[in-house]
């Protein structure tokens, strides 16, 4: 252990790296803990912020990581730097949010062979409501087909950043690095904050630890928090005796306390990540603070999906698997659920769609389960004759239609930033999906803000994907929930061999009850093989049939030649045609494709 | 390992004039008369004659000349592999002696010689009567020159088999039913309908790819495979295999070999042999293990076989491999309720359906050996 000096406050730089993805954020993170001899060239991982497999393939960060740097200056003195890695996704916003709280600076990376990008303004607007010093850093100028002037005045005019004084790198040389950690300590203000007050310190981040229990990440504000204080966590109430504060560098090193504007670790010794949320304020028990930082939501899931074993063995693997992973996440919910069709299961709640994805990725990959999804579903409020209100996340739970009395969705504020160009595709889409037109705001003459309300469960129908690709990729899309409102909701049911299969049902605006009940039999009549009898398949509002497909019975289905050396082949293609029904799931006698669960996710109006 | 005899011999000969366009097999397009073709020949015939002294050909029951295309290898080649084949083996008229032939290179000459060599059946590869069928399948005959084999073959052999494809792009039902009714009216004593399938590597999957041939119409394939079984039934011809119709005593004993386990023996490139014992069977091909099942899978194994003829398989027979085969009752009472099989004068026999939809009926008798 280093010797433990107070830590001078006007000597501490807190700051975070934002970038439109393949910039460079990472490479000129893992370049500034090379160059400050944190992590020598032979440790270095590439990428060494990402820790999880899947956040490094998808070039996506989940967690919030923050690692301490020590720099000394050409001024000959030594600085404290704390970098804080943001989450980089729309369902995780809050989760920025508050990582950006904890910084006084960030880094902005551009490409100097792209230039500004959707999400370079999306983050860049982040970082200015979170009111963070901004340093512009063109990346990647050794490339041939860098230009950085161009790329300096896309800056100034997209985002109305001073770009003079941007800095000029690249990750893969190291060269402007150096530049960089100058301008750091120059530009980026140092915290400020009373070391002798009350202590206040924000949770950013925290996730569980099987031999230390919850570790939380935090950013001390006032005051100064140390091994063996009595703290409160204030709104959980939870108190602990913190068992160790210390920082990562990224190793982590005990220290004997964190005081005000230092970023570090604190270790609870709690079981459940549950009581330590991101967001919340840590007080002391003693002479603690009144009111709690600003900012504090409740995470809360958007995003309902069933996930069924397709091996119905697999059911209890399931529950560990997911036990273990919401040890880390205190956003991932789940209780059994059973359906008619696929047996026993579990319905989920999520944050959004990636983080959806994410999770049945993880379930998949690192615990060797085949599942299925069903479509994902919103929170919606049924209100029944009487007055009784239903909170269902499934379809499946819609009471009878004659005792409802009306049913209530969640919208969601939804800002859209686009070059002007887009503003007509953009209308057309958003309101096809039920959207309310609020407002529109020049930012600069390259964006325009959009401000949408829209419901929830239009959005997690490819909404994202429609909106990049009618937008060339340029849209950005950031959103918060704004409350409940009436609809006129139905529930749609699809019948496979003229039964209603629970897990095919969803819940739809009576207006598009029509067209997706005909696009979804289209779609899956594409989707579900020919079988040894015909499959009708129907979609139906209250028994009234919407729509109709037929998958014809199969007629023919061998091979011809069969002599001394094809009958080894014509096994093996037996043996693969059962694996490939394995991957099915039989619905009465219906073989059902996986796919078929999630095709309500691709119907295009 | 101690076997039991080898009762059927299959010789493969892989060379053709040119390929067809939807041929995957072992063969390769090399103009008549190159010299590999005398070595390739020459080394059948060590390998015959080694087999002989080893008493391996004591047993056998029916040969089989396929390929590729023997006849392309030219008289003189056919006489001499006929010719080692009497010396080494009891090739007396009991046994059935088959040469597979393409129209191109089948002369009157050679039908002749091979007849007078011992060889007492002949399986034409005509696949259509039709000009345009012919040439959308690459096949280097037209309609005239499969009429010309066809009669030439007939002027000595009674047991002429010849093969006909359905589904080929282009073709329509008519076509293919005059197709099956031509090769009716001249008299063949057997018939094999084969639906075109698109093999991998082949230029009819490349032709796919690239749109411009669609994948063979399953139904319109279904269609054509039962307006043969009409038309052929007819005329006096029996389906005992899914693809196979003969005329009363012109089944393929050689090919029924293959589908009621009897181990078989092959000789030259890719040419499988099936040696066994009761315990055990393996197929080796080109010198590699190719399949190596036990009891319980061959059992599984010869009663997915037995599904392919229209005789089945008989109760005993069932009662039998249930021992190994628990499932299998329960498997087959299945398959009866579902319409793929149907128990008739002491037999689970194939039905219709369950030759159509083959897959479906072996997949499910293969799995019984799972359950």
């Amino acid at each position: 252990m280093e010797v433990d000096m107070p830590q001078d406050i006007s000597h501490i730089r807190n700051f975070s790296i934002i970038a439109h993805i393949d910039h460079g954020k990472s490479t000129i993170s893992d370049r500034i803990l090379e160059q400050t001899g944190t992590v020598s060239e032979r440790d270095m991982q590439e990428q060494l912020l990402d820790t999880m497999d899947i956040e490094r393939e998808r070039g996506i960060t989940i967690k919030s990581q923050a690692v301490r740097v020590s720099y000394t200056a050409d001024d000959g003195e030594t600085y404290q730097l704390n970098l804080i890695d943001t989450p980089g996704h729309v369902d995780f916003t809050y989760e920025v949010s508050r990582s950006l709280a904890a910084c006084e600076g960030a880094v902005l990376v551009v490409d100097a062979t792209q230039g500004v990008e959707a999400q370079t303004v999306a983050n860049a607007m982040l970082a200015m409501n979170a009111d963070l010093e901004i340093i512009p850093l063109i990346n990647k100028i050794d490339l041939p087909a860098a230009e950085p002037e161009r790329v300096r005045e896309d800056i100034e005019e997209s985002l109305a950043v001073p770009a003079d004084d941007a800095v000029l790198a690249s990750g893969k040389t190291g060269q402007g690095v150096h530049d960089l950690l100058e301008s750091i300590v120059y530009n980026i203000p140092a915290p400020e904050g009373d070391p002798t007050g009350t202590l206040r310190a924000l949770i950013f981040d925290s996730f569980f630890d099987a031999y230390r229990g919850v570790v939380a990440l935090v950013r001390v504000i006032d005051g100064a928090i140390a091994k063996g204080d009595a703290v409160r966590l204030m709104a959980t109430g939870t108190q602990v005796l913190v068992e160790e504060v210390g920082a990562r560098k990224p190793v982590e090193e005990p220290l004997s306390e964190l005081s005000a504007g230092e970023v570090g670790y604190l270790v609870t010794g709690l079981k459940d990540v549950r009581q330590v949320k991101v967001g919340d304020t840590i007080t002391a028990v003693e002479g603690g603070a009144a009111e709690p930082l600003p900012g504090y939501r409740e995470a809360k899931p958007m995003v309902f999906t069933g996930l069924y074993p397709i091996d119905g063995d697999q059911y209890e693997p399931l529950k560990e698997a997911l036990e273990k992973l919401s040890l880390n996440d205190p956003a991932l919910v789940w209780e059994p659920e059973t359906s008619h069709a696929l047996g026993f299961g579990f319905r989920v709640g999520f944050l959004g769609l990636l983080h959806m994805e994410v999770i049945k990725e993880r379930l998949e990959r690192e615990f060797n389960l085949d599942l299925l999804a069903t479509a994902p579903s919103v929170e919606y409020h049924v209100f029944v004759k009487g007055g009784e209100m239903v909170a269902l996340t499934s379809p499946q739970e819609m009471p009878d239609v004659g005792t409802i009395e009306r049913i209530e969705e969640p919208y969601l504020k939804a800002k859209v930033l686009i070059p002007p160009d887009y503003v007509g595709a953009v209308m057309d889409l958003t309101v096809a999906r039920r959207g309310i037109f609020v407002t529109m705001n020049y930012l600069s003459p390259t964006t325009v803000e959009m401000i949408w309300e829209i419901p929830l469960s239009e959005l997690i129908l490819d909404f994202f994907d429609k909106l990049k690709s009618n937008t060339k990729g340029y849209a950005s899309l950031d959103y918060e929930f704004m409350g409940y409102k009436e609809s006129a909701l139905q529930k749609l049911d699809i019948l496979l061999g003229g039964k209603p299969v629970d897990a095919l049902s969803f819940i739809v605006h009576k207006e598009k009850a029509y067209d997706r009940g005909r696009v979804l039999c289209e779609r899956l009549k594409e989707i579900i093989p020919r079988q040894m009898f015909e499959v009708p398949i129907q979609a139906a509002v209250g028994g009234r049939v919407l729509a109709r497909q037929t998958v014809k019975a199969k007629r023919k289905d061998v091979l011809a030649k069969c002599y001394g050396g094809d009958i080894t082949r014509k096994r093996k293609l037996l043996e693969k045609q059962k694996a490939g029904k394995k991957r099915m799931k039989a619905i009465g006698n219906v073989e059902v494709p996986q796919e078929a669960f999630m095709a309500i996710l691709k119907v295009d109006e | 390992m101690p076997h039991d005899p080898y009762r059927a011999l299959y010789i493969h000969v892989p060379f053709c004039t040119s390929r067809c366009a939807y041929c995957d097999f072992t063969t390769q397009a090399i103009p008549a008369g190159a010299p590999v073709i005398d070595g390739y020949i020459e080394q059948l015939i060590e390998r015959i004659r080694q087999l002989s002294r080893e008493g391996e050909l004591a047993a056998l029951e029916t040969v089989y000349v396929g390929g590729g295309t023997p006849t392309h290898v030219g008289s003189k080649n056919l006489t001499a592999l006929l010719y080692a084949l009497g010396l080494s083996m009891h090739l007396t008229p009991e046994v059935e002696c088959t040469i597979e032939a393409n129209p191109e290179s089948l002369t009157e000459r050679m039908v002749a010689d091979i007849w007078a060599l011992g060889a007492n059946r002949l399986s034409l590869g005509v696949q259509s009567f039709d000009d345009d069928i012919c040439a959308v399948l690459g096949r280097a005959h037209n309609g005239e020159a499969a009429r010309r084999a066809l009669a030439a073959a007939q002027t000595r052999f009674e047991n002429v088999s010849i093969d006909l494809m359905c589904g080929v792009p282009g073709q329509d039902r008519a076509r293919f039913a005059s197709d099956v009714r031509e090769a009716v009216s001249r008299g063949v004593a057997h018939v094999s309908i084969y639906p075109l399938t698109i093999e991998e590597r082949t230029p009819f999957a490349r032709m796919v790819r690239a749109g411009m041939i669609d994948q063979p119409d399953e139904d319109a394939q279904a269609d054509m495979m039962e307006d043969a079984a009409r038309i052929l039934r007819a005329a006096g011809y029996e389906r005992y295999e899914v693809a196979s119709y003969a005329r009363l005593g012109f089944e393929s004993r050689h090919n029924s070999a293959y589908w009621a386990g009897v181990p078989y023996l092959g000789i030259g490139t890719s040419a499988t042999t099936m040696t066994q014992n009761a315990h055990r069977r393996m197929r080796v091909q080109d010198g590699q293990v190719v399949d190596d099942l036990d009891a319980v899978q061959m059992a599984a194994e010869d009663m997915m076989l037995g599904m392919r003829r229209s005789c089945g398989v008989s109760l005993e027979e069932v009662e039998r491999v249930a021992q190994l085969l628990p499932a299998l009752r329960q498997v087959l009472s299945d398959l009866e309720a579902r319409g793929l099989v149907v128990r008739d004068a002491g037999r689970y026999k194939p039905t219709e359906r369950g030759w159509l939809c083959g897959n479906e009926l072996y997949g499910a008798l293969l799995d019984s050996a799972s359950l």
